[in-house]
């Protein structure tokens, strides 16, 4: 349940799910609060925002199972009533960058890539 | 004297806050997100393939023949980079003037073939709100895809169901057929881009 949340939300949602996480910087768009929108919602609401995602959110149903979108949900509910301290991020860093972070791979040529130039 | 004082209590003041902001900014630092991707000018000549558009109709690299391409690799479930990639080209797309429009076209690339079918491609551009008529969203089959990922130097692993670790690449192409330009990481600067495009298109 954690390591879900830990993968799909933080880096948008935040450690305390107030919409304020390591991406949201660079992001076009305000990430919600979850203490103004989960708070306001039912589970059905939450539950269908994560399996057909909103806006530049992603879709998550085809990529999860019930039980899992379920674990969300609860998830969700959590961090927006307690969040979580900076402690209990730490543990899953690793889980977290995992994604589109593999460098160039060289097999172009370049083993040095150029320096920027003009067009 | 009083001059000096009211100056000390403004510099304590702030030094109070910036202490107090830099204490509650503990949200952890994304590596890949929070730069903007570094830009390199290249030389690769990209061969001709063949993969599926979001309407499930065949494409064909080659049908872009004389167009400067911005093509980028994402993956609809992708929790971090890919959005801000696609709405990085977004804000390229909406940038362009009428002609320059005549001229361009966007390829999104599924970097995770086992999720992204042509209908969940669909479903993602809507939710961006993406102007379908010169951006398609690519896929097709992993043995299909592969060589396409390693023609442009991109490397995916798979990590779990709907959870993919790729190079985060955004690639112009000009009209014969040869990537220019590089962007690498999350956030291409969509001013720096347009230029690229802008320089591309000018030269006959």
């Amino acid at each position: 349940m954690e390591i879900l949340y830990a993968q799909r939300c933080l880096g948008c949602h935040g450690t305390s799910g107030r919409g304020d996480g390591p991406v949201t910087s660079a992001l076009p768009v305000r990430v919600p609060d979850f203490h103004d929108t989960v708070k306001a919602k039912n589970v059905v609401q939450i539950r269908k925002v994560i399996k057909d995602g909103k806006g530049i959110m992603p879709a998550f149903s085809p990529a999860l199972t019930n039980s899992e979108v379920q674990d969300m949900v609860r998830m969700v509910r959590v961090v927006s009533q307690q969040g979580r301290e900076i402690a209990w991020w730490e543990k899953f860093e690793p889980l977290v960058w995992a994604h589109c972070s593999v460098p160039w791979e060289f097999v172009l040529g370049y083993d040095q890539p150029p320096q920027e130039k003009g067009p | 004297m009083k001059k000096i004082f009211v100056s000390s209590v403004v510099w304590v003041v702030a030094l109070l806050v910036g202490a107090l902001t830099l204490a509650s900014s503990h949200e952890p630092k994304h590596p890949v997100a929070e730069k903007a991707a570094p830009r390199r000018q290249v030389q690769v000549p990209i061969k001709d393939f063949s993969l599926t558009d979001h309407t499930g109709t065949p494409f064909r690299f080659s049908s872009m023949r004389g167009k400067v391409v911005l093509v980028a690799f994402v993956y609809t479930t992708c929790p971090d980079v890919c959005p801000l990639i696609t709405a990085s080209m977004q804000s390229v797309q909406r940038s362009l003037n009428g002609r320059e429009r005549e001229s361009v076209r966007f390829l999104s690339i599924t970097t995770d073939p086992e999720i992204d079918s042509p209908d969940i491609l669909k479903s993602y551009a809507g939710r961006y709100e993406v102007d379908l008529s010169n951006w398609s969203f690519l896929t097709g089959d992993l043995k299909t895809l592969q060589p396409v990922w390693k023609a442009f130097g991109v490397k995916v692993e798979r990590k779990a169901r709907g959870l993919v670790n790729h190079t985060a690449l955004t690639a112009l192409i000009d009209g014969g057929g040869t990537m220019r330009f590089a962007y690498f990481g999350a956030s291409p600067d969509p001013q720096k881009v347009l230029q690229d495009i802008r320089a591309l298109l000018a030269r006959p």
